[in-house]
């Protein structure tokens, strides 16, 4: 059975071997604290930080392509800012500096999410879920999310195949934008059956297994390599100097 | 020290046994959870993240499918989790939803507050549209102000969220209607209980 991050083992490098704690923790910090600082000096010190990082995380050629796409959503976006320009006075005699720093933060989140994302495994997410004291109904549930993704995709593909032989080969955004109401009698009322079909026989699955909430997934202690410990300090380093650049700047 | 081990393991009892959730209705929301998230993604992938009509399907999607949810698991607390576990996997795939988090778990439960007060979902099942609406304002709202801390050197940019939202709402607000239609058809076909 497919799970998520089989099909993104060879995206990664493998050359950082951190715990998913570490990672996590990573990305935490990185969204909290790039939305507090506001000068573009330290913004800067912690985006060349997070790009080192993505950098020995994932392959170059995935990195280059979530940039690209990256690109484009932020020249769409820059693009709406432009012809709003016209109507709104305060935008127009704006800093290229400042007009920048809102994608700088969108770019560290980014970076940090990305190993996060495609690292996990289902088996040591579980445990980590475990360590960080997720509660069982919030972990259960997740669990058959990210469990559940796949097979999903394939019922989806399944649909679309038995659309396409009933409408003649119209399944694809043609159909879909002619002719809306059918779209949604014929594609999603049977995805919405599906679901709850699915629902229905997962659960009674977990019920006979005797699955549950309180059922006990398997703990193990948290052991931080010397790599995590690195990393970690390394991050508080960076993040503290850029605090101390911004508050220098700030000051004088 | 002893009180506070006993209230430790009450937590711990109420948070995974089966008093508040049984299994069955925790595996539906994690489905439902899953589906949604899908689905959305699908939609934006096939028809691009920012134009106005995909926003518009993605989020009738999304609320026609909260409806169908709520009115497979008719009870308080049904939404907060479904929101809950949608954020977690949100934060997976984005990291800034986790600062939002909080924020839409305190609207999603005053949402609950006020439909128990008007009755319950238990009750009232007819009521599901209705906390949908509600919690996916606020959740937006929410989401608006996360938005202002992020882009707050440009205040353009708000106003674009703003229009952003207001198309997705609509979206929503469609999808109401398909989400109570479907939920009349599901029970017809004795999907629904």
């Amino acid at each position: 059975m497919p799970v998520l991050s089989d099909k993104f083992q060879n995206l990664t490098t493998g050359r950082l071997d951190l715990t998913p704690e570490t990672r996590l923790g990573l990305t935490f910090l990185a969204s909290i604290f790039s939305l507090v600082m506001a000068d573009s000096l330290s913004l800067g010190i912690i985006l060349s930080a997070s790009v080192i990082y993505l950098m020995l995380e994932i392959r170059l050629k995935v990195v280059l392509i979530v940039y690209l796409v990256f690109l484009g959503m932020a020249t769409t976006a820059a693009f709406g800012l432009w012809l709003l320009g016209f109507w709104i006075e305060a935008m127009k005699n704006q800093p290229a500096r400042l007009a920048v720093l809102p994608f700088v933060r969108v770019l560290i989140s980014l970076n940090t999410v990305l190993p996060l994302a495609l690292h996990t495994q289902l088996s040591s997410l579980t445990l980590t879920l475990n360590r960080i004291y997720v509660p069982g109904i919030i972990k259960l549930p997740f669990l058959i999310i990210v469990r559940f993704i796949p097979t999903f995709i394939n019922d989806v593909q399944q649909l679309r195949e038995a659309v396409a032989i009933r409408f003649c080969g119209h399944s694809g955004v043609v159909f879909w934008l002619r002719r809306p109401r059918l779209w949604w009698r014929v594609y999603f009322m049977p995805l919405v059956v599906r679901l709850i079909r699915s629902a229905d026989e997962l659960a009674l699955a977990a019920e006979l297994k005797g699955l549950s909430a309180s059922t006990d997934f398997g703990t193990a202690p948290l052991v931080l390599g010397p790599v995590d410990k690195m990393v970690l300090v390394l991050s508080v380093t960076v993040i503290t100097i850029a605090t101390l650049v911004g508050k220098y700047k700030a000051g004088g | 020290m002893k009180g506070l081990s006993n209230f430790r393991a009450k937590v711990k009892d109420i948070l995974d046994g089966q008093r508040l959730f049984s299994t069955h209705e925790l595996v539906v929301v994690g489905i439902f959870a899953a589906g949604s998230r899908a689905t959305t993604l699908m939609v934006a992938l096939i028809g691009g993240g920012m134009n106005p009509l995909t926003m518009v399907v993605r989020s009738a999607v999304h609320s026609a499918l909260l409806v169908v949810l709520l009115a497979k698991v008719s009870r308080t607390g049904a939404l907060t989790m479904a929101n809950l576990v949608g954020g977690l996997l949100a934060f997976f795939l984005m990291g800034q939803a986790m600062v939002a988090l909080p924020a839409i778990i305190a609207g999603t439960l005053a949402v609950e507050i006020l439909i128990r007060a008007l009755g319950g979902l238990e009750k009232r099942p007819a009521l599901g549209a209705l906390a949908v609406a509600l919690s996916e304002f606020f959740t937006r709202m929410i989401n608006v102000g996360v938005s202002y801390l992020t882009f707050r050197e440009q205040p353009a940019m708000i106003i674009m969220v703003l229009v952003i939202t207001a198309v997705s709402y609509f979206g929503i607000l469609l999808g109401l209607f398909g989400g109570v239609s479907m939920t009349r058809e599901l029970k017809h076909a004795g999907l629904i209980g």
